[in-house]
């Protein structure tokens, strides 16, 4: 019989192995010095808060697929490099019938796909029948977010290999801009054929760089495309890494492992913007942060209770708890760096006592007592326009108290929060939205209009106007920008006196980077475009 | 051969442990499916973000079959599961969750073989130390480095660490940049980078080891000395001990050539379930270091996505590990112990 005395050396020399491995190890690994480097002049890591989740331009609505998507595609017709003014792309120039119903594109000549394969009409055609078609042999996913963006369209047609004509169903306004939003960007109908559903993890675009390898949720490489019709790159490589705590985006760039850090939050990028070795980009964006009240619950069916709460928010305190200071107070919905804000309106000023009388007044009215119970509903997880949530809920907390509201705070996961929102369940809650397309409609009519009311619209507050909807409609008609200026202040007007929600703030978009990256600069749109980036030679 | 004629008894041992083994799996994978569907929210929402189209997303959802009554839904689950398919992502569209857990699954290992390297010697050692100089200051230490070993927060650690040691990277198997020119061949980065004979990696590879199992070892480190300590002390008073004390054996040889390996059993018993602890229970160290491995494929699914697929086949895996723990352990005793092999 064995006995385990027999294995005692065994297992003496067992234990002591890995003993002197993990010495050995540690004292390579500290001899060796840091991971980290600065030597890198090709290749730029982009440290994003999560992966996307597809490439393929129809399927997606969040940023961080976005930022990929740009730098692969291009669309027909894009924004100016400063402003968000429609210049010319694959599309070298267009025209529109008086009726505003037949847009024809002329495209650009010579234009090569990634696979080698000529950008011509028909290519054209099929993606944007991709985006609409309710069956198409080439769409491999059917969840389309951006789908009504070009529901206008009624067909499209290809008379010759360089000229597409879009025929809609009704003049429309903000067209053009739809157009150059990234999920107009036109994909390669080889490929689509080629790769099939794996169009989404390698799509085939014509844009400055190509997907060269994507290791989900670890990283994710863009290679220059040489052929680039503006020619090529500066850059060799990008690498999109997928870094979910902001404490750690920071952290890795002050080491130099990345290069370029989304959603910092207002204090890590105080400590970045001491740094010498660091930039700090800022630019004002296109977005509103504000307040919804649900209009179809009592007591906020009551008008006068709204305006006693936008008179009771101190948007510039506010600004201070929320954003650290880089956020601007907002009159309307319509952000001051779009075309159609309105400059001239007044903002309702903070007013405690007319706020509290406002309050009596429509209590006596509606026969409710006061204080009035509110539950006040927020997202768990920052947003681009609300970098601290939980802060900026405790502040309208004590703010609404002053007018006898009693506030309680109601936290959800980000997708549910707006879910729940959505389906109207809300009484007051924080809510957000980013420019799509650097049109008002896109505030506006997305954010307040009637037809945005359902259990998957926007228009959170339930607010229904018969004027508002009026001006919106015809807004989306008119072709002449000072007749559709006309109406949209107009609009912005109505929505002050009403007061369906409280514009809070327009956030600044801010960015932090290592100093040596040029050529790199944030598009008030948000849109990121590393085209031009570069690495500083190192003295 | 004596195997052949114990086969009825040990078919008698083995078959219940292996039905119980299956069953467990399937009402783990069960709960887990049921509890993935009853919390709020679901994977179409992160798809669609704040542009959700009404029409669309009912489409989907009778694509994926969330209309039908849940006893139906899990009994299709269920059956995929017996013929092996443990279905796709449906946060990322197209992606087969098998493919996406042989690619987390190695880091996991990984992580846990190195954890496992620092906390056995050296659980081991502070168990020994300690039952050797029982109620002294050496004691007194070990006792305390392991109290503080296991109730420490592993988020807090890891976050200070990071802070504390500038010079280790703070994220991630390896930089980035790296993989332009290295190709991972199993997913154990350390064999990797040796079989693609690129040495310059290795000790990059360790580097961003070293956090990570630290903080994952501490765990385990208190536990393993814990135990240590008690089935040292038991063995140090027993007879034989006192007998080779009698003979003239030194401190060190009595301990390590008598009482240690006496006391190995406990010890390998306890050290296997920290395997499966480990292998499993990464999600905060996985989560504080970027980790790419199950902890973090389990959060992201759970947390982040609410994606039922990817979720479900986690918890079956975890589940598999537990089991398949406790069925090696209980072979290993099968052979330790020729009682049960001969029982009537």
């Amino acid at each position: 019989m064995r006995t385990a005395y027999c294995h005692d050396d065994t297992m003496l020399r067992i234990t002591l192995c890995p003993l002197t491995f993990l010495t050995v190890s540690l004292l390579a690994a500290a001899l060796c010095g840091c991971g980290g480097s600065s030597a890198r002049t090709d290749t730029l890591i982009y440290a994003q808060s999560e992966d996307p989740k597809t490439l393929d331009p129809i399927n997606t609505d969040i940023a961080e697929a976005v930022h990929v998507i740009t730098n692969v595609f291009d669309t027909l017709v894009t924004y100016h490099d400063e402003t968000s003014q429609i210049v010319p792309s694959l599309a070298e120039k267009w025209e529109t019938s008086d009726d505003g119903l037949n847009w024809t594109f002329h495209l650009r000549q010579g234009v090569k796909f990634h696979d080698g394969t000529p950008m011509n009409a028909a290519a054209v055609k099929v993606s944007f029948d991709r985006m609409l078609a309710d069956q198409h042999p080439l769409v491999y996913d059917t969840a389309r977010p951006y789908q009504s963006a070009f529901s206008m369209i009624r067909a499209i047609e290809t008379p010759t290999e360089l000229t597409v004509v879009f025929r809609l169903k009704h003049p429309s306004a903000v067209f053009l801009s739809n157009l150059a939003m990234f999920c107009g960007s036109v994909v390669s109908p080889t490929a689509l054929e080629k790769l099939g559903q794996e169009f989404a993890d390698k799509p085939v675009g014509t844009g400055p760089f190509r997907v060269s390898k994507w290791t989900r949720d670890q990283q994710l490489v863009l290679t220059r495309f040489d052929d680039h019709w503006r020619g090529p790159a500066k850059l060799k490589n990008i690498i999109f890494v997928p870094v979910r705590e902001s404490a750690t985006r920071l952290q890795r760039l002050q080491r130099g492992e990345i290069d370029l850090a989304d959603n910092l939050s207002p204090s890590e990028l105080s400590v970045l913007a001491k740094d010498p070795a660091m930039t700090v980009q800022e630019v004002d964006g296109m977005n509103v942060c504000y307040l919804s009240m649900q209009t179809e619950k009592k007591p906020l069916d009551n008008v006068k209770v709204r305006r006693a709460i936008w008179l009771a928010i101190n948007k510039r305190e506010l600004i201070q708890v929320g954003y650290t200071g880089h956020a601007q107070p907002a009159k309307t919905m319509v952000p001051p760096t779009m075309w159609g804000y309105h400059e001239q309106m007044e903002d309702r000023p903070l007013d405690l006592a007319e706020a509290k009388r406002l309050m009596i007044e429509a209590s006596q009215e509606a026969g409710f007592s006061l204080p009035v119970r509110l539950s006040l509903a927020i997202p768990n997880q920052a947003r681009t326009y609300m970098p601290r949530p939980i802060e900026m809920a405790d502040y309208l907390k004590d703010a609404l108290a002053e007018i006898e509201i009693d506030v309680s705070v109601v936290g959800r996961d980000v997708n549910q929060h707006f879910q729940a929102l959505m389906a109207g369940q809300h009484e007051l809650a924080l809510a957000g939205w980013n420019s799509d397309n650097a049109d008002p409609d896109n505030f506006l009519y997305s954010l307040l209009d009637p037809d945005n009311i359902s259990d998957a619209g926007n228009n959170l507050s339930r607010w229904r106007h018969d004027r508002f909807h009026e001006l919106l409609l015809n807004g989306q008609k008119e072709m002449n920008r000072d007749n559709r200026l006309a109406l949209y202040l107009e609009a912005q007007e109505i929505v002050l006196a009403e007061a369906p929600v409280v514009p809070l703030v327009h956030t600044k978009i801010r960015t932090g980077h290592q100093s040596r990256l040029k050529g790199f600069h944030l598009h008030t749109t948000g849109l990121v475009r590393l085209r031009q980036a570069h690495f500083e030679e190192s003295h | 051969m004596p195997f052949v004629r114990q086969f009825p008894a040990i078919a008698r041992f083995v078959f219940p442990r292996l039905v119980q083994a299956g069953l467990t799996m399937v009402v783990a994978a069960s709960l887990v499916f049921i509890a993935m569907r009853v919390i709020p929210g679901n994977p179409l929402l992160s798809r669609f973000g704040q542009h959700v189209d009404a029409q669309e997303m009912a489409k989907l959802r009778e694509k994926y079959g969330w209309n039908r009554p849940i006893h139906v839904q899990l009994r299709d689950f269920l059956g995929q599961l017996v013929s092996g398919n443990l279905g796709e992502s449906v946060a990322r569209p197209g992606q087969k969750v098998s493919d996406e857990l042989l690619r987390c699954i190695p880091a996991t290992i990984e992580l846990t073989l190195v954890a496992l390297l620092i906390s056995l010697p050296l659980g081991i050692a502070a168990g020994v130390v300690a039952a050797v100089f029982r109620n002294r200051l050496p004691d007194r230490l070990c006792t305390f480095g392991a109290l503080v070993g296991v109730s420490i927060p592993i988020f807090f650690l890891g976050i200070w660490l990071r802070a504390a040691i500038p010079w280790l990277p703070v994220a991630r198997r390896l930089p980035e940049y790296a993989f332009l020119t290295f190709e991972p061949l199993t997913g154990i980065y350390l064999l990797d980078t040796l079989l693609r004979f690129r040495f310059d990696l290795f000790p990059v590879v360790i580097q961003h080891l070293l956090l990570p199992a630290a903080v994952l070892s501490t765990i385990p480190t208190a536990i393993i000395a814990r135990i240590t300590r008690s089935s040292m002390l038991e063995v140090l008073s027993s007879d034989f001990i006192r007998t080779a004390r009698a003979k003239g054996s030194g401190l060190l040889r009595i301990v390590l050539r008598h009482a240690l390996p006496a006391a190995a059993v406990p010890i390998t018993n306890i050290a296997a379930l920290q395997v499966g602890l480990l292998l499993s229970g990464a999600v905060l160290t996985e989560t504080v270091f970027d980790w790419p491995g199950l902890g973090l494929y389990i959060k992201t699914a759970v947390v982040d996505d609410r994606d039922y697929a990817p979720a479900q086949a986690a918890a079956i895996v975890i589940a598999g590990v537990f089991v398949s723990l406790n069925l090696i352990l209980d072979f290993v005793y099968l052979w330790l112990d020729p009682r049960i092999r001969t029982a009537k």
